[in-house]
């Protein structure tokens, strides 16, 4: 199975080409957001210099977030143009699970960070169970303290990747006692981290609906704001 | 700080003189009532901003962006009904970028709005004349200090 994977869920634009267990080709831009301007020159050039046609993809990959909302729009409407367009399936991955994965067999709790502005990060808890990646918690958007208290709750140790690293590296070391942080290189959120863990779903048959399949944007409710206004409490304490 | 205009073309110039000073990431709320001349101020900021394209009032689009000196992102969210309507088009992107954001009516989405920021709002003086206005700047945050060199 040959597939086409894009993350856009942050200032990264990347575009991967897998078959079966070998990547084939990745293209990433970490420049400024300017996915819209690079997106379809990225899977052109891709496509073109591994001697790939649209129609030899069998399926899709793409970030469904949370993440960037522009970048998130752009990934999901290309994708799911391509798909409706030569009828294949296609399957949303948050690229918090990309970014965990590329972790693989660490030991303790896996913590990738986006930087969600306003102090603020999406994140979610992993730990590696054998071979296989577990989630520990809802895909989250809280403050990097809320996540610090979280962390605490495990008593284990724990290691950050994602680009909200190079805001709160500071923090996370000074907040923290047994803590690590991903080497730079692996912070991005690359498509073909996703694409690898895609391409498991769409062999499963695990598909997303075309129409029906929307982004993870997440946002504390208005009433949950409201409260926290107020009280200057969190909801949950 | 507050400022009397008796005309258009002091309304642009004071905002002129604003845009010719802003930073990247700067951001600026514009208050008022309908017809008191926010556009016009807005108008002035992008000429500081050396900023070429006709502006117009993004009432029905929400936001316009231009490019001069910085980028600018110019947002009027009369129209709004809700924060949340805001937030979900991607508002902190936009707001905490390198570009300049000019927001109008803020007021109507004032949880969105970051503790630091420039402050106007401008106000019509019909006892003075009808074209009188008075125009307030006001800022929060030491990034915004430069604004009290401004004179007309």
């Amino acid at each position: 199975m040959k597939i086409l994977s894009i993350d856009t869920a942050t200032q990264a634009a990347s575009c991967a080409v897998i078959e079966d267990d070998k990547l084939l080709g990745e293209i990433t831009y970490n420049y400024k957001k300017q996915h819209s301007v690079i997106l379809m020159t990225i899977i052109d050039t891709l496509l073109k210099n591994v001697n790939t046609s649209i129609d030899d993809i069998d399926g899709f990959v793409v970030s469904k977030g949370p993440g960037s909302f522009t970048g998130l729009r752009i990934g999901m409407s290309t994708i799911k143009g391509l798909s409706q367009g030569t009828n294949k399936p296609f399957v949303g991955i948050s690229s918090l699970d990309a970014l965990a994965y590329n972790l693989a067999y660490t030991d303790g709790i896996i913590c990738p960070i986006l930087n969600a502005l306003r102090g603020n990060v999406y994140t979610a808890l992993y730990v590696f169970n054998g071979v296989r990646l577990e989630k520990l918690t809802e895909y989250l958007l809280i403050s990097i303290d809320e996540l610090f208290a979280l962390i605490k709750e495990y008593n284990k140790p724990v290691t950050f990747i994602g680009d909200g690293i190079s805001i709160f590296k500071e923090n996370i070391e000074n907040s923290l006692l047994d803590v690590k942080l991903a080497p730079t290189h692996l912070n991005i959120a690359r498509a073909a981290a996703l694409g690898e863990l895609g391409l498991k779903k769409l062999l499963k048959g695990d598909f997303d609906d075309l129409f029906t399949s929307a982004p993870t944007y997440i946002r504390k409710s208005q009433a949950e704001r409201e409260y926290e206004e107020k009280t200057g409490k969190d909801v949950n304490d | 700080m507050e400022f009397i205009v008796n005309n258009e073309s002091m309304t642009l110039e004071l905002g002129s003189k604003l845009g010719s000073l802003l930073n990247k990431g700067d951001i600026i709320c514009l208050n008022g009532d309908l017809g008191t001349g926010k556009t016009h101020f807005a108008k002035g900021i992008a000429k500081g901003l050396l900023i070429d394209e006709y502006i117009t009032s993004p009432t029905f689009n929400i936001v316009n962006e231009y490019t001069g000196r910085l980028k600018l992102y110019h947002f009027d969210v009369y129209r709004v009904n809700d924060p949340d309507e805001i937030y979900a088009i991607g508002f902190d992107e936009y707001i905490f970028s390198d570009a300049v954001s000019i927001i109008e009516w803020s007021s109507y989405i004032e949880e969105l709005i970051p503790d630091e920021h420039i402050s106007i709002s401008i106000e019509k003086l019909p006892s003075r004349g009808i074209d009188f206005r008075k125009i307030v700047i006001n800022h929060v945050g030491d990034r915004y200090n430069y604004i009290e060199g401004i004179t007309l």
